[in-house]
């Protein structure tokens, strides 16, 4: 995905990015209503009338409707030289100190060759310390605040939000209590007796038995339909054409 | 000013229920990329195609299908597996209650403010506000919003309640994927980087930091739209810390630092 440096003070440590959230449901596949034959995602150009594969694809900045600035990766690199390759812990913070508000998509960073140690050195001093690394890092057109966090001995990097992309919230609280004292310490109770340990597998769990049991069902209702079968080529195309395409999406639509 | 009204919902756990309103808590602005053919600089669409017939497919003839042995789908419509609770319901049931530093930010995702529905008369939302921060609690729930199952945290903000979705726990990748090996790292070096960290603790104040190169982009866009040249520049790599200068290279931030 990506792939640099992180430092602190005079420690250089080489990493690379891991994805650490993914998409977890029992996934379903998308088919033609007519054939039941499965979909491939594809970039089509409305003017050729084709799929253009992904070497022939470039990012661009509409200028003024309908025109278009084309904009290449060595240029987007080449705005920050300085942080598009490196990310430079600032300061150490108490990530207590973080309004939650602030996070807004987890990674890993996991060491590349030789830099094993000093990951290692990291992760367990931020551990020891309760700290957090606060850096500043770019990505394609963005540039990130981000928390380097240590998470179970390894290294999570957390993109923060700006401070003037956070809504005032201002006026929606009310200024006034309104319950009787009794109906209060009733609802302190209700909290008191429900309170638990975090479990999220818990969630994920039930999540899972309903979409197997409605398959379940399914089965009993339905016969399963069978895709035409294809001649010699994949359903898919080539799979590192859909990843490529797939990673292009990523970084231009959704985040970095 | 606070953003427009998002959605509306209760509140619910044991005999309570607090009627509440849904506003955004952060947007985004961003310069925004298209994807270009390159011969002809036309803007791209993304389109389903069929891998039989090589035709666009479009999305009302577009279904859901699950594998159940190569080739063979159960056609399942994905609505139905959304609705946990009726959307009608407009219910946001709390599960259970945590202390709040126990959930992890990897799970964290997207966070809304409630305002009190004071159409729907809601006594109870300044007490449960005011009992979440004392406990420092959170509570878990579940609510269906425009045809989608949520599952997110309740917390309180000084007097305001904010609700924020959170990842479900098999969408989050465990730290344990990494596969780390063990390395010993000498008690020295520890308490050296400790050292070197807390030197260079300062509070966190994201009022400092903006997007500066959003605006140094802006500034390459323009030149390239009048036709100038651009220069390139490499960008800058950092040579890695040997394993074994890890420790003097320790030394010397901390004396930088004092």
């Amino acid at each position: 995905m990506w792939n640099g440096t992180i430092s602190f003070s005079l420690v250089a440590i080489p990493v690379r990015l891991v994805k650490a959230v993914t998409t977890g449901r029992i996934s379903f596949r998308t088919l033609h209503r007519t054939d039941y034959s499965p979909l491939a995602r594809k970039m089509f150009c409305p003017k050729h009338g084709t799929v253009v594969s992904p070497d022939e694809i470039v990012r661009g900045y509409e200028l003024v409707p309908e025109r278009y600035l084309p904009i290449t990766d060595e240029e987007l690199e080449s705005v920050s030289p300085d942080r598009s390759r490196t990310i430079e812990i600032i300061d150490f913070i108490d990530l207590g100190e973080v309004d939650p508000l602030y996070f807004d998509h987890p990674y890993y960073l996991a060491p590349l060759k030789g830099g094993e140690k000093a990951y290692r050195l990291l992760a367990e001093v931020m551990h020891r310390t309760n700290k957090a690394g606060l850096a500043k890092f770019v990505m394609v057109e963005r540039e990130y605040l981000v928390a380097v966090v240590s998470m179970e001995g390894a290294l999570a990097m957390i993109t923060l939000h700006y401070s003037g992309e956070v809504l005032p919230g201002d006026g929606l609280a009310p200024k006034d209590a309104k319950l009787e004292s009794a109906e209060k310490k009733r609802m302190e109770r209700s909290i008191k007796n429900m309170m638990a340990d975090f479990d999220p597998a818990k969630y994920a769990d039930k999540r899972r038995e309903k979409v197997v049991d409605l398959l379940k069902l399914k089965m009993k209702e339905q016969a399963p339909v069978e895709a035409p079968a294809l001649e010699e080529e994949d359903g898919e195309g080539p799979a590192d054409l859909v990843a490529a395409l797939e990673e292009i999406m990523r970084e231009v639509k959704k985040k970095p | 000013m606070p953003s427009g009204t998002i959605w509306k919902g209760s509140i619910h756990f044991g005999d309570t229920d607090v009627p509440v309103k849904l506003h955004s808590a952060v947007k985004q602005e961003r310069i925004q990329f298209h994807l270009l053919h390159q011969s002809d600089q036309v803007r791209l669409h993304q389109q389903m195609f069929c891998a039989y017939e090589k035709i666009p497919v479009p999305s009302e003839d577009q279904i859901k299908g699950f594998e159940v042995e190569e080739g063979k789908y159960l056609i399942v419509d994905p609505e139905e597996l959304e609705l946990t609770t009726p959307e009608s319901s407009r219910m946001i049931e709390v599960h259970e209650f945590v202390k709040s530093a126990q959930i992890s930010p990897l799970y964290l995702d997207h966070t809304y403010y409630l305002e009190p529905d004071s159409d729907l008369k809601a006594p109870g939302y300044s007490e449960l506000a005011e009992l979440l921060q004392v406990m420092n609690a959170a509570g878990i729930c579940t609510w269906t919003m425009r045809k989608r199952s949520y599952l997110g945290a309740l917390q309180a903000s000084g007097t305001l309640l904010r609700l924020c979705t959170m990842r479900y726990a098999d969408e989050v990748i465990s730290a344990a994927s990494l596969e780390l090996q063990e390395i010993a790292v000498s008690e020295k070096e520890l308490k050296i980087g400790s050292d070197l960290v807390n030197q260079l603790t300062a509070p966190f104040e994201p009022y400092k930091f903006v997007d500066e190169h959003q605006q140094r982009l802006q500034k390459l866009i323009n030149k390239k739209a009048r036709g100038e040249k651009v220069v390139l520049l490499r960008p800058r790599t950092l040579q890695p810390t040997p394993p074994d200068g890890l420790l003097q290279a320790l030394e010397a931030s901390l004396k930088k630092a004092a």
